[in-house]
C-alpha cells in the first residue's frame, strides 16, 4: 500500500504540474458520475499522464439516499426492504443477511425447510447476478452479443422467480422467522427444467467469450494484486478468491443449509482480470451444483416460524452477521437500546463493494485507462452497495 | 430541419392554404420524432437494471418502437430516461445532463423514487422527493421497479403525446400524465377489485374500529 498522505480534490489539482518542458504534462479527468462503463454513478478522478493512469480517487455519494439512518426508524420486519435496494443485483441474500441478524439477536430457530429454500433461493440470485456480469463484462469490453445471450437466460431466471415472490428485481421475499410466501407449486419442476438447460449454456458462454483473442489480451495479466494486497483493502467474494486466498463464508462459517452440500471453492493463482472471470464461471458451475443436491429433498414444514402480526424485539446489545453475496461478504450490525423498542438504535452494513471498490488503486495505478475499464468490469461494482 | 420549423410557419401560414401546408409538415415531423427517439440512459441505482438493460433484452426488445440507440452522452440524445433515486448531490449534474440536451427533449421519469421519493420519501435527509423537483418530466411510470412492459405503455404513451406537437409552437410543453390505463380496464374496476380483496381478507373491521377508536376532546 503506497503511504502518501491524504490531499483534497483541490489539492491534488494544484500539485499537478509539468516541472520541465520535455516532460508530459499530467492532467485530471473525471471518469463519471454518468458514463456507461461504471455501471451506475461512480466519479472517478483520474490523475493521466498520457494515457497511463497515475492516481485515481473515487468521490462517492452520488447515490447516497441515507439507507442506515432511515432503518433506524423503522421496525425489524419494515428494514428488509431497504437491503433489496442496496445490492440490487442479489437482493435475495442482502434480504438473507438482514433477516439472519435479526433472528440470531432475538433467538428464533427456523425449521430446515425454511433454510433449505433460502439457500436454493441465495444459489439462484447467484446465478443471476453472475450472468448479468457476465454480460456486461463482454459489453464494457466491446462485445455487445453477451449481453443479449445473459438477458435471454436471466427472463427465464425471473419467471422462476416471479411464481414464488411476484417480483422480477427487488424481491423482499426473506423476512425474519421465515419467508414471504411458500415456494408456487411448480417451483421445484421449473428450478430442474431450468438448470437442465442452464448447465449447457455455462459452457456456451465458455465458448463464446472466454477464449476470444481480444477478450484474452485485454483480460491477461491486467490488473494484477496479491493475496496480502487483497486482505490489506478488505476485499471479499471474488475479487479476494481471484487473488488466490480460499475465503469463502459458505465455507469458513456455514449458514443455511452450506454445511450439508458439496461443493468447491474455486482459487485463482495470479490475481489479473483473467482469474476473476474465470473464478465466477466455475461459481456458476458450483451454485448449479448446490441447487441440484438441494431441489429434490426440500423437506416439509411451515414457512414462517413467526406469526407475521407479532413483534420481533431484540434484547439490549450489539449483534453482528455476516454472509457471502455474489460479490463478497455483507455484514449487518444491529444496535439495539433496549428490549421494549421494537427498531434498532444503530444499523451499520458492511457492503462488499465499498471495500472491494478500493482494490482498484493498486490495481491500475501505472496501468492504461483501458485496463481501467476492464479492471472495473471485473470488480463487478454496484454503485448503491458502495453508496448505500 | 431548423429551417423548416423554426420560419416556416410564420412564412407559410399567411398564406391562403397555408395552414394545410404547416399542419402537413407537424404530422411528418411528429411521425418522424416519435418513432425514432433517442434515449440518454441515466441510471442512478436498481431501475437501471430493468428500464435500461431488460428492455434493451432479447425477449422485451426496445428497438420495436425505434428507441434502442441508447446514448451515454445529452448531445446525441432528445429522451431522457430517468431510472432511479435521485440524491441531492446528484440533483445539479441531472440538472446539467438536461441543459446539454437538444430541443425537443422528453423525460420520462420511471420508478417510484423519481417520481416521489419512492421508498426513501420519509426520514432520508439526502432524497430529492421527485425529479420533477429539479426538471420538467412528461411522463412517469410508475412501480418499483416497473416491469418493462409497464415501461414500454409509457413510452407509447410519450410517442402519442409527441403527435399532439405542433411547429406554431415550438418548446410548448404538454402537461405531465400519467401512463394511461389498457383499453377495456377502468379505474373503478381496480378499485372495486381492490375492496373486494382487502373485505375478503380483513381479520379487522376497519368502520368498527374507527367508531370504537376514543377520539380526544375538541376535534
Amino acid at each position: 500500500m503506497n503511504s502518501t498522505p491524504i490531499l483534497s480534490i483541490d489539492e491534488l489539482v494544484e500539485n499537478a504540474s509539468a516541472p520541465d518542458a520535455s516532460e508530459t504534462q499530467e492532467y485530471f479527468i473525471n471518469m463519471g458520475p454518468q458514463h456507461p462503463a461504471t455501471h451506475g454513478v461512480l466519479r472517478l478522478l483520474l490523475k493521466l499522464d498520457g494515457e497511463r493512469v497515475r492516481k485515481i480517487v473515487p468521490v462517492l455519494g452520488y447515490i447516497h439516499r441515507g439507507i442506515e439512518k432511515i432503518a433506524e426508524n423503522q421496525s425489524y420486519r419494515q428494514m428488509v426492504h431497504l437491503t433489496d435496494r442496496m445490492d440490487y443485483l442479489s437482493a435475495i441474500i442482502n434480504n438473507w443477511g438482514v433477516s439472519m441478524a435479526v433472528e440470531k439477536a432475538a433467538g428464533i430457530e427456523l425449521n430446515p425447510r425454511i433454510e433449505t429454500i433460502r439457500t436454493i433461493f441465495g444459489e439462484l440470485e447467484r446465478l443471476r447476478s453472475h450472468q448479468l456480469w457476465w454480460g456486461v463484462m463482454g459489453m464494457d469490453l466491446g462485445a455487445f452479443t453477451p449481453f443479449l445471450y445473459c438477458f435471454r437466460d436471466r427472463e427465464l431466471l425471473n419467471d422462476i422467480m416471479e411464481k414464488t415472490i411476484g417480483a422480477r428485481l427487488t424481491m423482499n421475499y426473506i423476512q425474519p422467522g421465515g419467508l414471504m410466501h411458500d415456494v408456487h407449486e411448480d417451483f421445484v419442476d421449473d428450478v430442474k427444467g431450468f438448470l437442465k438447460g442452464f448447465k449447457s449454456t455455462i459452457d456456451e458462454y465458455d465458448q463464446l467469450l472466454s477464449g476470444n483473442v481480444i477478450f484474452q489480451e485485454r483480460v491477461r495479466n491486467v490488473g494484477i494484486m496479491d493475496g496480502a494486497t487483497a486482505l490489506d483493502y478488505g476485499a471479499t467474494g471474488p475479487v479476494l478468491r481471484g487473488s488466490g486466498v480460499a475465503y469463502d463464508l459458505r465455507k469458513v462459517e456455514p449458514y443455511g443449509v452450506y454445511d450439508q452440500v458439496d461443493f468447491d471453492v474455486p482459487v485463482g493463482t495470479t490475481g489479473d482480470s483473467w482469474d476473476r472471470y474465470w473464478i465466477r464461471i466455475e461459481e456458476m458451475r458450483q451454485s448449479v451444483r448446490i441447487i441440484e443436491q438441494l431441489i429434490d429433498n426440500i423437506p416439509d414444514g411451515k414457512h414462517m416460524v413467526v406469526k407475521m402480526a407479532q413483534k420481533i424485539k431484540i434484547p439490549q446489545g450489539r449483534y453482528y452477521s455476516q454472509v457471502e453475496t455474489a460479490r463478497g461478504v455483507l455484514g449487518t450490525w444491529l444496535v439495539s437500546e433496549s428490549e421494549k423498542k421494537e427498531g434498532a438504535y444503530r444499523v451499520h452494513f458492511r457492503s462488499p463493494c465499498f471495500n472491494n471498490l478500493w482494490t482498484l488503486i493498486p490495481m491500475v495505478e501505472g496501468d492504461l485507462i483501458g485496463s481501467l475499464v476492464a479492471c472495473m468490469a471485473s470488480i463487478d461494482l454496484v454503485i448503491p452497495d458502495i453508496d448505500r | 430541419m431548423g429551417i423548416a420549423t423554426d420560419h416556416l410557419p410564420g412564412v407559410v401560414e399567411q398564406l391562403p392554404g397555408g395552414s394545410v401546408l404547416v399542419t402537413s409538415f407537424d404530422s411528418v415531423i411528429n411521425w418522424a420524432r416519435a418513432n425514432s427517439l433517442w434515449p440518454l440512459a441515466f441510471g442512478t441505482s436498481c431501475c437501471a437494471i430493468e428500464m435500461l438493460m431488460a428492455t434493451g433484452g432479447p425477449r422485451h426488445d426496445l428497438a420495436r418502437f425505434g428507441a434502442e440507440v441508447a446514448r451515454p452522452s445529452p448531445r446525441q440524445a432528445d429522451l431522457l430516461i430517468l431510472a432511479g433515486t435521485i440524491v441531492k448531490r446528484m440533483a445539479p449534474r441531472l440538472r446539467l445532463l438536461y441543459e446539454q440536451m437538444a430541443e425537443p427533449r422528453y423525460v420520462i421519469a420511471t420508478g417510484a423514487c423519481t417520481i416521489s421519493g419512492g421508498p426513501f420519501i420519509y426520514n432520508s435527509y439526502s432524497t430529492v422527493r421527485g425529479a420533477d423537483e429539479v426538471i420538467p418530466v412528461d411522463v412517469y411510470v410508475p412501480g418499483c421497479p416497473p416491469r418493462p412492459e409497464s415501461f414500454f405503455h409509457g413510452l407509447l404513451t410519450l410517442q402519442k403525446l409527441i403527435k399532439t406537437e405542433s411547429i406554431r409552437q415550438p418548446g410548448v410543453r404538454h402537461k405531465p400524465v400519467l401512463s394511461e390505463l389498457p383499453d377495456g380496464i377502468k379505474v373503478e374496476d381496480i378499485q372495486k377489485e381492490i375492496v373486494a380483496l382487502l373485505e375478503g381478507e380483513a381479520t379487522v373491521d376497519v368502520n368498527k374500529a374507527a367508531q370504537a377508536k376514543p377520539w380526544p376532546k375538541g376535534t
